[in-house]
């Protein structure tokens, strides 16, 4: 039996994914350390969130390992589920509830104990109990998210995976998903979160790891990147546009990583 | 307390359905108009020991059931996968497989006793059918446990929302017309009677209609009790097996 590393929080070997025979991932091999922020990018289509869902627990690969802090995982296990929260992009709360039933609702299939003054403390963290009474259907966009947030949160998950967490959100709103995001790194926290906002990415990631078309192209740490590309960060912009137009091929900037 | 959890979750979001204006209504205006429409417009043309209403009403209250409790479940899964993602919720709880589904059949089960109940109650007082509550209960609890785990192993197998519509048309309407709710199945040709005789429908019907316990009685509880624990199973087996 395969020894897995408990310090590291995701160990992926040749995960593949196939969607009709078709494979959306293409033998990803992914190790993400404890306690850090790690960026997943990649364009359009790369496979992000199919990867991230994986993680989650939500797709079953075709083949291929994944543990999560050490622990293999083989199909639904329940101490696991309680180890990750996923945070989508999409809403996914149930409309017809209010913010304060959906958040209950959560925590009683989480088992959580005194679920009503957990979910109270919640709301107040993350400024809902104004808008607690209110429908989930009727809430904007941001407060969507910050909803999601909250929910996920409530049952304290050592590994948080965010897809795309701030996309299509206001300045202030975005900024303030980030200065969460952070809080829960110095709370010890593993966050791995895909993006397409480069400035996103420099600004909170320690390690990055670049998906094309279901391939692991790169996986390090923000400085490592930018030692091999011979480029800021910022200009990840540049690599990213030219990801697209290459379609993944290994010309361009491609083959120095 | 996993169950429970779940359990609560769906009646909690049936209970919203409910609270919407028509929703009721519309829900057992058909079998009221099934009731009204077949019991005196076919009435005093079919001949059936103790009259056609209270066969009628037995088969009315079947479908019922059976629409209610498939509905439910079918519909929530599917809807829940397909158009809100709610889904994910339960997938990415600690719930265990069985509990998840014994909670989403548990809420079928209660809309279906539900409407049932309403049937039952209005073909007593409009209609005055006299029929024995313990049996309905009885028939009832056994015949949504069923359909609700049916719609359960649906839910979960359909790709397609449309997906239902063809099940309801090939599954539920077939057991609904030919399942011996709106006349015996006597008066269908005998290759069609071996045929429908294996429709859950029918046992529920059986049940639904009995006047006393005898092996018939027996038999019918036994296969709808069987088969709702192996759809049951097969529904386990689905839900640990769900990829997006």
């Amino acid at each position: 039996m395969k020894e897995y590393d408990p310090a590291i929080a995701v160990q992926t070997q040749s995960l593949v994914k196939k969607y009709h025979g078709q494979a959306v991932l293409r033998g990803v091999s992914l190790s993400i350390p404890r306690g850090g922020i790690f960026g997943l990018l990649g364009p359009n289509g790369a496979g992000k969130t199919t990867l991230l869902k994986t993680l989650a627990g939500l797709v079953r690969p075709t083949s291929g390992t994944l543990a999560i802090f050490g622990q293999e995982v083989k199909g639904p296990d329940p101490a696991m589920r309680r180890l990750v929260g996923l945070i989508p992009q999409d809403n996914n709360l149930e409309r017809e509830l209010s913010v304060e039933e959906a958040l209950l609702v959560y925590g009683r299939l989480f088992g959580l104990k005194r679920v009503k003054d957990t979910v109270a403390k919640t709301m107040e963290r993350f400024s809902l109990m104004d808008i607690r009474h209110k429908q989930v259907r009727t809430l904007s966009g941001g407060m969507m998210r910050r909803v999601l947030i909250a929910r996920t949160l409530l049952a304290d998950p050592e590994l948080i995976l965010l897809d795309e967490p701030t996309v299509g959100l206001d300045p202030d709103v975005r900024q303030s998903i980030w200065d969460i995001m952070q809080s829960l790194q110095e709370a010890g926290k593993t966050l791995v979160f895909t993006t397409h906002y480069m400035e996103e990415a420099e600004r909170l990631c320690d390690h990055i790891a670049i998906l094309q078309q279901g391939t692991l192209f790169f996986s390090n740490t923000k400085e490592q990147l930018q030692a091999r590309i011979g480029m800021e960060v910022r200009d990840l912009e540049n690599l990213f546009i030219e990801l697209a137009r290459n379609g993944g091929s290994s010309d361009g900037v491609l083959c120095r990583l | 307390m996993g169950f429970y959890a779940v359990y609560s979750r769906e009646l909690l979001l049936l209970r919203k359905k409910i609270g919407r204006m028509g929703y009721v209504f519309s829900s057992v205006i058909s079998p009221f108009i099934y009731l009204f429409a077949f019991g005196y417009g076919l009435g005093n043309r079919i001949e059936i020991t103790g009259g056609y209403l209270p066969f009628l009403a037995g088969g009315i209250i079947g479908v019922t059931v059976m629409i209610n409790a498939f509905q439910q479940t079918a519909s929530s899964i599917s809807a829940g996968k397909f158009y809100y993602h709610v889904f994910q919720s339960l997938v990415l709880s600690p719930v265990r497989s069985g509990s998840v589904i014994a909670g989403i059949i548990a809420a079928g089960m209660v809309r279906a006793l539900f409407f049932g109940s309403l049937i039952f109650i209005m073909a007593q007082l409009v209609f005055q059918v006299n029929g024995s509550i313990l049996l309905f209960l009885f028939g009832a609890l056994l015949g949504s446990f069923c359909f609700s785990a049916l719609g359960v192993i649906v839910g979960l197998l359909v790709r397609h929302p449309d997906d239902i519509a063809f099940v309801n048309n090939f599954l539920i309407m077939p057991m609904t017309f030919f399942g011996g709710s709106f006349f015996p199945v006597q008066s269908l040709p005998t290759w069609m009677q071996y045929m429908v005789g294996l429709f859950p429908i029918g046992a529920l019907n059986h049940l639904l209609r009995g006047q006393q316990w005898d092996f018939e009685m027996w038999l019918a509880a036994s296969l709808l009790l069987g088969l709702g624990i192996v759809f049951f199973a097969v529904g386990v087996y689905l839900y640990r097996q769900y990829s997006e």
